[in-house]
């Protein structure tokens, strides 16, 4: 009981004549040579950067972006530090201060996120609270002079669209 | 006129085995890309013009050259490990030398010979300098003073002592059949009819040329009886310690050596040079009908490659238009041919003999490529036998089957001479 016998190949006599395998073999192998021949667009390989990508969903962890508000298209965010706390590459820089429209409490005054840094696992999306950041922009190609320019700010993360619909934040 | 026939075949024999080397390892590399789905090498460039990809073994091969000579200190024997990769390298180049790349042409009353050796032991010569590029495998695997490269060498000697053997005698039934060791007489031989099929190697003796191909591969440490260099087991085998151009010289021999037995193979077994159902006669003869044919052959053939390229010129640069200098060359270069070979059809001049020759060269470097063709697609779809595997195919099953293979060639070539018509 319990034991499953499993049938040993190679022992008959086709088998042993190598031959019949080896034809198969080689006519899989040409099947795939002739049909690519023929018509090299069915290859999938993707021939950046002349050619771009077409699988980014928005599901994609590209850059980061900062959300807004549907109200008043304010910074959705509230500087609770739950994303810089789930970092585990310690990227994000946020300072906090007063938010003084009345909105809300809290406004990040300074938020910074070193790309360099940042291994792009998604961690801050799963534990911002209010939706404010995501990582929907579908940017998957980062380019930059020097390391200054690879720390994105506040400004220039919510001038980021994202590929999703939902370009608001849907935090209630 | 004279000079030139005297030294063509031996240009003949630089082209083929060393020109042909980046046409080769650009075939190996797109034919693999292709049958694992991928493109292949693309990138390469000389202001945008990439060849399908040609550039960039030519530009592997610069790199070589030019990279520094780097001696590693542990190597005590230096002699022998700067030999090494000349041997394998000069072995395989000579090889070459017997293949006869067209009939014996008559001008006048000199016959010329299209084999830059015209000497009789064909077969016994291409044993000889075959046989002896394993050697500076061997060598090379034993003055690079290393366990891998050691490993690889011995791989290499227990893989020599176990097709060798078969390979001489699946060459000697060949012989029995044929009655001669003049590789050019073979190729003359095969020209008959045999019944409706045209007489080759491959069609009178199956088993011999199975047996040969299968020794042929192991014979230029191909996969997929390339334990020598064993990549994914012992680093590199032999080559583990070589740099630079050493390296270099083992590449390209390596190849040199596929396309001699190559050649070889096309020679014995496949009708050298000689087109089915049309002897050298016969096409001397007919040769402005042969010329009219060609003609429309390569009208179709030309419109049929630029229509497939136009179609499969998917990864086009777009500084500028390479698909388009293309198509203007190959239209050139067509029409250019087609009016040279019109006016030799149209006015009946003298010179069929040499008209002959360069198409009796065509069909030989057309079957030869076939034949690389088939080293490479082997190459990319068997996985590498193990060295006692090698040795077990090579004594267990090679050698008698060529053995039985001889007897039964002699007993039918015997019965025919005394017994026949």
């Amino acid at each position: 009981m319990g034991i499953k016998v499993v049938e040993r190949h190679g022992n008959s006599f086709k088998e042993k004549m190598y031959i019949s395998a080896i034809f198969t073999g080689m006519k899989t192998t040409l099947k795939h040579f002739a049909a690519n021949l023929s018509d090299a667009n069915r290859i999938p390989t993707v021939c950046y950067p002349e050619e771009k990508p077409t699988d980014i969903t928005v599901r994609y962890r590209g850059v980061h972006r900062l959300t807004h508000r549907k109200e008043d298209d304010s910074i959705a965010c509230v500087a609770c530090f739950m994303c810089a706390t789930a970092c585990p590459a310690k990227c994000i820089e946020i300072v906090a201060e007063e938010r003084v429209d009345g909105v809300d409490e809290k406004i990040p005054k300074i938020f910074n996120i070193d790309l360099l840094e940042c291994v792009f696992c998604g961690y801050c999306v799963e534990a911002c609270p209010c939706d404010a950041i995501r990582m929907d922009s579908g940017i998957y190609s980062l380019i930059g002079d020097c390391r200054d320019d690879f720390i994105y700010n506040k400004a220039k993360l919510l001038s980021i669209k994202g590929i999703s619909k939902e370009e608001y934040s849907l935090a209630k | 006129m004279n000079t030139f026939l005297i030294l063509l075949p031996l240009v003949l024999t630089l082209l083929y085995s060393l020109a042909t080397v980046p046409i080769l390892v650009w075939m190996e590399r797109r034919v693999a890309a292709f049958i694992q789905d991928r493109v292949g090498p693309n990138r390469c460039n000389i202001g945008g013009i990439r060849l399908g990809g040609i550039i960039q073994s030519v530009a592997d091969m610069m790199k070589l050259v030019f990279k520094e000579e780097f001696l590693p200190s542990h190597i005590k024997n230096r002699f022998y490990y700067l030999v090494a990769p000349c041997i394998a390298f000069i072995s395989s180049f000579l090889t070459f030398m017997v293949i006869p790349y067209a009939d014996n042409i008559t001008l006048g009353s000199k016959i010329y010979y299209m084999q830059a050796l015209p000497i009789d032991l064909g077969v016994l010569w291409f044993l000889a300098f075959a046989g002896l590029g394993v050697y500076g495998i061997i060598l090379g695997g034993w003055a690079s003073h290393s366990k891998f490269a050691i490993l690889g060498a011995m791989r290499a000697s227990a893989q020599v002592i176990s097709y060798e053997v078969a390979m001489g005698l699946s060459l000697v039934s060949m012989l029995i059949t044929y009655g001669t060791i003049h590789l050019n007489e073979m190729v003359t031989y095969q020209a008959q009819s045999f019944f409706i099929i045209p007489a080759w190697g491959v069609v009178i003796q199956p088993l011999a040329t199975i047996i040969f191909i299968v020794t042929a591969f192991a014979e230029t440490n191909r996969a997929p009886f390339d334990a020598a260099e064993g990549e994914s087991e012992i680093v590199a085998g032999y080559l583990t310690e070589y740099g630079a151009m050493k390296f270099g010289l083992f590449f390209v021999a390596e190849y040199i050596a596929m396309a001699a037995s190559g050649a070889l193979i096309v020679t014995i077994f496949f009708g050298g040079y000689q087109l089915p159902y049309l002897n050298t006669s016969d096409l001397i003869n007919n040769f402005e009908t042969i010329l009219w044919l060609i003609i429309i052959f390569a009208v179709v053939t030309t419109i049929l490659f630029l229509r497939w390229m136009k179609k499969n010129s998917r990864f086009a640069s777009s500084s500028n238009n390479e698909t388009k200098i293309y198509t203007t060359v190959i239209i050139m270069f067509t029409t250019s041919a087609i009016s040279l070979m019109a006016y030799y059809a149209l006015d009946f001049s003298n010179s069929n003999e040499v008209g002959v020759m360069i198409l009796q060269f065509m069909v030989f470097t057309i079957k030869l490529f076939i034949l690389h063709f088939v080293f490479i697609w082997v190459r990319w779809t068997l996985p590498r036998f193990r060295y006692d595997q090698t040795q077990k195919l090579g004594w267990n099953i090679l050698l008698p089957l060529s053995l039985a293979n001889i007897f039964i060639t002699a007993i039918v070539v015997v019965v025919g001479v005394n017994y026949g018509n």
